[in-house]
Protein backbone atom coordinates (compact mmCIF):
# COMPACT_ATOMS: atom_id res chain seq x y z
CA UNK A 1 0.00 0.00 0.00
CA UNK A 2 1.33 3.46 -0.95
CA UNK A 3 2.34 5.76 1.89
CA UNK A 4 0.34 8.98 2.27
CA UNK A 5 2.48 12.12 1.91
CA UNK A 6 2.81 13.36 5.53
CA UNK A 7 3.00 16.96 4.35
CA UNK A 8 -0.44 16.70 2.75
CA UNK A 9 -1.97 14.36 5.31
CA UNK A 10 -2.86 17.22 7.64
CA UNK A 11 -6.22 18.96 7.89
CA UNK A 12 -5.27 22.54 7.05
CA UNK A 13 -2.52 21.85 4.51
CA UNK A 14 -4.77 19.41 2.64
CA UNK A 15 -7.60 21.97 2.65
CA UNK A 16 -5.32 24.66 1.22
CA UNK A 17 -4.00 22.35 -1.48
CA UNK A 18 -7.54 21.21 -2.41
CA UNK A 19 -8.59 24.83 -2.95
CA UNK A 20 -5.46 25.74 -4.89
CA UNK A 21 -5.90 22.69 -7.14
CA UNK A 22 -9.34 24.03 -8.05
CA UNK A 23 -8.36 27.63 -8.89
CA UNK A 24 -5.46 29.32 -10.64
CA UNK A 25 -4.51 31.47 -7.65
CA UNK A 26 -6.03 32.49 -4.32
CA UNK A 27 -5.09 35.18 -1.84
CA UNK A 28 -4.46 34.78 1.89
CA UNK A 29 -7.83 36.23 2.97
CA UNK A 30 -9.73 33.91 0.63
CA UNK A 31 -7.88 30.83 1.96
CA UNK A 32 -8.41 31.97 5.56
CA UNK A 33 -12.15 32.40 4.98
CA UNK A 34 -12.67 29.12 3.13
CA UNK A 35 -10.58 27.01 5.52
CA UNK A 36 -11.94 28.80 8.61
CA UNK A 37 -8.42 28.96 10.06
CA UNK A 38 -6.50 31.57 12.06
CA UNK A 39 -4.00 33.88 10.31
CA UNK A 40 -1.08 32.58 12.37
CA UNK A 41 -1.78 28.91 11.72
CA UNK A 42 -2.50 29.43 8.04
CA UNK A 43 0.68 31.43 7.62
CA UNK A 44 2.79 28.66 9.20
CA UNK A 45 1.18 25.94 7.03
CA UNK A 46 1.59 27.99 3.85
CA UNK A 47 5.27 28.41 4.63
CA UNK A 48 5.63 24.62 5.07
CA UNK A 49 3.96 24.00 1.69
CA UNK A 50 6.11 26.65 0.04
CA UNK A 51 9.32 25.25 1.57
CA UNK A 52 8.41 21.82 0.14
CA UNK A 53 7.93 23.48 -3.26
CA UNK A 54 4.24 22.56 -3.38
CA UNK A 55 3.01 26.15 -3.64
CA UNK A 56 4.39 29.47 -4.80
CA UNK A 57 3.73 32.49 -2.59
CA UNK A 58 3.81 35.98 -4.05
CA UNK A 59 3.66 39.05 -1.84
CA UNK A 60 2.40 42.20 -3.52
CA UNK A 61 -0.07 45.02 -3.14
CA UNK A 62 -3.70 45.56 -4.14
CA UNK A 63 -3.82 49.34 -4.19
CA UNK A 64 -2.18 50.32 -0.89
CA UNK A 65 -3.07 47.09 0.93
CA UNK A 66 -0.56 44.22 1.07
CA UNK A 67 -1.79 41.10 -0.71
CA UNK A 68 -0.35 37.58 -0.51
CA UNK A 69 -1.31 35.26 -3.36
CA UNK A 70 -0.68 31.54 -3.54
CA UNK A 71 -0.67 29.17 -6.47
CA UNK A 72 0.13 25.48 -6.70
CA UNK A 73 3.37 24.47 -8.47
CA UNK A 74 3.87 21.51 -10.80
CA UNK A 75 5.58 19.68 -7.90
CA UNK A 76 2.54 20.37 -5.73
CA UNK A 77 0.15 19.27 -8.44
CA UNK A 78 2.07 15.99 -8.87
CA UNK A 79 2.23 15.42 -5.08
CA UNK A 80 -1.52 16.03 -4.74
CA UNK A 81 -2.31 13.60 -7.57
CA UNK A 82 -0.12 10.95 -5.91
CA UNK A 83 -1.78 11.63 -2.55
CA UNK A 84 -5.23 11.10 -4.08
CA UNK A 85 -4.02 7.88 -5.75
CA UNK A 86 -2.69 6.61 -2.42
CA UNK A 87 -5.94 7.62 -0.71
CA UNK A 88 -7.91 5.53 -3.19
CA UNK A 89 -5.95 2.41 -2.23
CA UNK A 90 -6.61 3.02 1.47
CA UNK A 91 -10.33 3.53 0.88
CA UNK A 92 -10.60 0.74 -1.71
CA UNK A 93 -12.00 3.12 -4.32
CA UNK B 1 -9.44 24.38 11.04
CA UNK B 2 -6.20 23.28 12.65
CA UNK B 3 -3.03 21.44 11.74
CA UNK B 4 -3.87 17.96 12.99
CA UNK B 5 -3.61 14.38 11.81
CA UNK B 6 -6.63 12.99 10.05
CA UNK B 7 -8.02 9.67 8.89
CA UNK B 8 -8.17 8.68 5.21
CA UNK B 9 -11.94 9.12 5.16
CA UNK B 10 -11.60 12.61 6.65
CA UNK B 11 -9.05 13.45 3.93
CA UNK B 12 -11.60 12.65 1.29
CA UNK B 13 -14.21 14.76 3.08
CA UNK B 14 -11.83 17.75 3.27
CA UNK B 15 -10.95 17.53 -0.42
CA UNK B 16 -14.64 17.33 -1.43
CA UNK B 17 -15.66 20.12 0.95
CA UNK B 18 -12.91 22.52 -0.18
CA UNK B 19 -13.61 21.91 -3.87
CA UNK B 20 -17.30 22.67 -3.24
CA UNK B 21 -16.48 25.84 -1.28
CA UNK B 22 -14.20 27.22 -4.00
CA UNK B 23 -16.60 26.33 -6.84
CA UNK B 24 -18.48 29.61 -6.90
CA UNK B 25 -19.87 31.54 -9.85
CA UNK B 26 -18.28 34.95 -9.94
CA UNK B 27 -19.63 37.10 -12.73
CA UNK B 28 -20.68 40.37 -11.12
CA UNK B 29 -17.46 42.12 -12.15
CA UNK B 30 -17.64 40.81 -15.70
CA UNK B 31 -21.13 42.30 -15.96
CA UNK B 32 -19.89 45.71 -14.86
CA UNK B 33 -17.06 45.77 -17.39
CA UNK B 34 -19.48 44.77 -20.15
CA UNK B 35 -21.83 47.56 -19.12
CA UNK B 36 -18.97 50.07 -19.21
CA UNK B 37 -18.07 49.11 -22.81
CA UNK B 38 -21.70 48.85 -23.87
CA UNK B 39 -22.88 52.23 -22.58
CA UNK B 40 -19.61 53.89 -23.63
CA UNK B 41 -19.85 52.57 -27.20
CA UNK B 42 -23.52 53.52 -27.53
CA UNK B 43 -22.94 57.01 -26.04
CA UNK B 44 -20.01 57.74 -28.35
CA UNK B 45 -21.92 56.39 -31.37
CA UNK B 46 -24.89 58.69 -30.61
CA UNK B 47 -22.52 61.64 -30.08
CA UNK B 48 -20.67 61.05 -33.38
CA UNK B 49 -23.94 60.45 -35.23
CA UNK B 50 -25.47 63.68 -33.91
CA UNK B 51 -22.38 65.76 -34.70
CA UNK B 52 -22.06 64.29 -38.21
CA UNK B 53 -25.74 64.97 -38.93
CA UNK B 54 -25.52 68.54 -37.63
CA UNK B 55 -22.18 69.63 -39.08
CA UNK B 56 -21.41 67.19 -41.94
CA UNK B 57 -17.78 67.42 -40.80
CA UNK B 58 -16.08 63.98 -41.03
CA UNK B 59 -13.42 65.07 -38.52
CA UNK B 60 -15.91 64.16 -35.77
CA UNK B 61 -15.17 60.52 -36.61
CA UNK B 62 -11.96 60.88 -34.57
CA UNK B 63 -14.24 60.86 -31.51
CA UNK B 64 -14.61 57.08 -31.99
CA UNK B 65 -11.23 56.84 -30.29
CA UNK B 66 -12.89 57.91 -27.04
CA UNK B 67 -14.19 54.32 -26.78
CA UNK B 68 -10.68 52.85 -26.76
CA UNK B 69 -9.18 55.60 -24.58
CA UNK B 70 -11.85 55.54 -21.84
CA UNK B 71 -12.58 51.79 -22.02
CA UNK B 72 -8.91 50.82 -22.27
CA UNK B 73 -8.02 52.92 -19.23
CA UNK B 74 -10.95 51.94 -17.01
CA UNK B 75 -11.04 48.19 -17.75
CA UNK B 76 -7.69 47.17 -16.16
CA UNK B 77 -8.52 49.23 -13.05
CA UNK B 78 -11.98 47.63 -12.73
CA UNK B 79 -10.60 44.13 -13.38
CA UNK B 80 -7.84 44.56 -10.77
CA UNK B 81 -10.33 45.78 -8.15
CA UNK B 82 -12.64 42.87 -8.92
CA UNK B 83 -9.85 40.31 -8.58
CA UNK B 84 -8.75 41.81 -5.26
CA UNK B 85 -12.36 41.71 -4.01
CA UNK B 86 -12.85 38.08 -5.13
CA UNK B 87 -9.55 36.86 -3.69
CA UNK B 88 -9.14 34.22 -6.40
CA UNK B 89 -8.37 33.85 -10.07
CA UNK B 90 -9.82 30.80 -11.79
CA UNK B 91 -8.90 29.05 -15.03
CA UNK B 92 -12.05 30.56 -16.58
CA UNK B 93 -10.70 34.01 -15.66
CA UNK B 94 -7.48 33.14 -17.50
CA UNK B 95 -9.41 32.16 -20.64
CA UNK B 96 -11.50 35.35 -20.48
CA UNK B 97 -8.41 37.52 -20.00
CA UNK B 98 -6.76 35.79 -22.96
CA UNK B 99 -9.80 36.28 -25.22
CA UNK B 100 -10.24 39.99 -24.41
CA UNK B 101 -6.50 40.74 -24.47
CA UNK B 102 -6.41 39.28 -27.99
CA UNK B 103 -9.35 41.51 -28.99
CA UNK B 104 -7.54 44.51 -27.51
CA UNK B 105 -4.34 43.75 -29.47
CA UNK B 106 -6.42 43.20 -32.64
CA UNK B 107 -7.98 46.64 -32.10
CA UNK B 108 -4.55 48.27 -31.76
CA UNK B 109 -3.27 46.45 -34.88
CA UNK B 110 -6.39 47.43 -36.87
CA UNK B 111 -6.02 51.09 -35.84
CA UNK B 112 -2.35 51.15 -36.86
CA UNK B 113 -3.14 49.52 -40.22
CA UNK B 114 -5.93 52.06 -40.92
CA UNK B 115 -3.62 54.94 -39.96
CA UNK B 116 -0.85 53.56 -42.19
CA UNK B 117 -3.25 53.30 -45.16
CA UNK B 118 -4.38 56.88 -44.56
CA UNK B 119 -0.90 58.37 -44.10
CA UNK B 120 1.09 56.42 -46.69
CA UNK B 121 -1.50 55.59 -49.36
CA UNK B 122 -4.10 58.30 -48.78
CA UNK B 123 -6.78 55.60 -48.54
CA UNK B 124 -9.64 55.80 -46.05
CA UNK B 125 -10.15 52.25 -44.79
CA UNK B 126 -11.71 53.15 -41.42
CA UNK B 127 -14.76 51.09 -42.36
CA UNK B 128 -12.64 48.09 -41.40
CA UNK B 129 -12.63 49.28 -37.77
CA UNK B 130 -16.38 49.18 -37.51
CA UNK B 131 -16.41 45.69 -39.05
CA UNK B 132 -13.80 44.62 -36.52
CA UNK B 133 -15.74 46.23 -33.64
CA UNK B 134 -18.74 44.04 -34.39
CA UNK B 135 -17.18 40.88 -35.82
CA UNK B 136 -14.17 40.68 -33.47
CA UNK B 137 -16.01 41.74 -30.32
CA UNK B 138 -19.03 39.61 -31.22
CA UNK B 139 -16.88 36.52 -31.75
CA UNK B 140 -15.05 37.06 -28.43
CA UNK B 141 -18.37 37.62 -26.68
CA UNK B 142 -19.88 34.41 -28.09
CA UNK B 143 -16.78 32.38 -27.11
CA UNK B 144 -16.86 33.76 -23.57
CA UNK B 145 -20.57 32.98 -23.39
CA UNK B 146 -19.83 29.38 -24.40
CA UNK B 147 -17.04 29.11 -21.78
CA UNK B 148 -19.15 30.41 -18.88
CA UNK B 149 -22.38 28.87 -20.26
CA UNK B 150 -24.32 32.14 -20.57
CA UNK B 151 -26.88 32.12 -23.37
CA UNK B 152 -27.48 35.92 -23.44
CA UNK B 153 -23.77 36.40 -24.19
CA UNK B 154 -23.81 33.75 -26.93
CA UNK B 155 -26.91 35.35 -28.47
CA UNK B 156 -25.48 38.89 -28.14
CA UNK B 157 -22.20 37.72 -29.66
CA UNK B 158 -24.06 36.29 -32.63
CA UNK B 159 -25.88 39.59 -33.20
CA UNK B 160 -22.45 41.26 -33.38
CA UNK B 161 -21.07 38.57 -35.70
CA UNK B 162 -24.04 38.89 -38.09
CA UNK B 163 -23.82 42.70 -38.06
CA UNK B 164 -20.08 42.46 -38.80
CA UNK B 165 -20.65 40.01 -41.65
CA UNK B 166 -23.31 42.31 -43.19
CA UNK B 167 -20.86 45.22 -43.06
CA UNK B 168 -18.05 43.12 -44.53
CA UNK B 169 -20.30 41.96 -47.36
CA UNK B 170 -21.24 45.61 -48.00
CA UNK B 171 -17.58 46.62 -48.18
CA UNK B 172 -16.78 43.79 -50.61
CA UNK B 173 -19.90 44.66 -52.65
CA UNK B 174 -18.85 48.32 -52.86
CA UNK B 175 -21.98 49.37 -50.98
CA UNK B 176 -21.29 52.65 -49.19
CA UNK B 177 -21.33 52.45 -45.38
CA UNK B 178 -23.79 55.28 -44.72
CA UNK B 179 -24.09 56.57 -41.18
CA UNK B 180 -27.89 56.45 -41.28
CA UNK B 181 -27.82 52.63 -41.20
CA UNK B 182 -24.32 51.76 -39.98
CA UNK B 183 -24.57 53.66 -36.66
CA UNK B 184 -28.02 52.27 -35.75
CA UNK B 185 -26.65 48.79 -36.57
CA UNK B 186 -23.61 49.50 -34.37
CA UNK B 187 -25.84 50.68 -31.50
CA UNK B 188 -28.15 47.66 -31.82
CA UNK B 189 -25.18 45.28 -31.86
CA UNK B 190 -23.60 46.81 -28.73
CA UNK B 191 -26.92 46.85 -26.85
CA UNK B 192 -27.30 43.11 -27.62
CA UNK B 193 -23.62 42.24 -27.08
CA UNK B 194 -22.83 44.22 -23.94
CA UNK B 195 -25.71 46.05 -22.28
CA UNK B 196 -28.39 43.33 -22.13
CA UNK B 197 -26.02 40.46 -21.11
CA UNK B 198 -24.23 42.78 -18.65
CA UNK B 199 -27.46 43.57 -16.81
CA UNK B 200 -28.52 39.90 -16.88
CA UNK B 201 -25.17 38.80 -15.39
CA UNK B 202 -25.37 41.41 -12.64
CA UNK B 203 -28.96 40.45 -11.81
CA UNK B 204 -27.95 36.77 -11.58
CA UNK B 205 -24.97 37.61 -9.39
CA UNK B 206 -27.18 39.70 -7.08
CA UNK B 207 -29.69 36.84 -6.77
CA UNK B 208 -26.92 34.36 -5.91
CA UNK B 209 -25.62 36.52 -3.02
Amino acid sequence: MKELDPLLHSQLRLAVMSILMNVDEADFSYLKEKTESTSGNLSVQLDKLATAGYIYIEKGFAGKKPRTTCRVTETGRHAFAQYVDALKTYLNL
Amino acid sequence: MEEKKITEAQSLEIITEMIARSNVRRQLGNGNIMLLWGYLSVAVAILVWSLLMCTHNVMWNWLWFLIWIIGGTATPIMARKQRAADGIKTYVDNISNGIWSTVGYMAIASTLICLAFLLFAGKDVWGMMIVFAMLGVGFAEAIQGIVIKEKPMIFGGWVGILAGLILMASLFGNIALQINWVIPLFITAFVCMMIIPGHILNAKARNEK
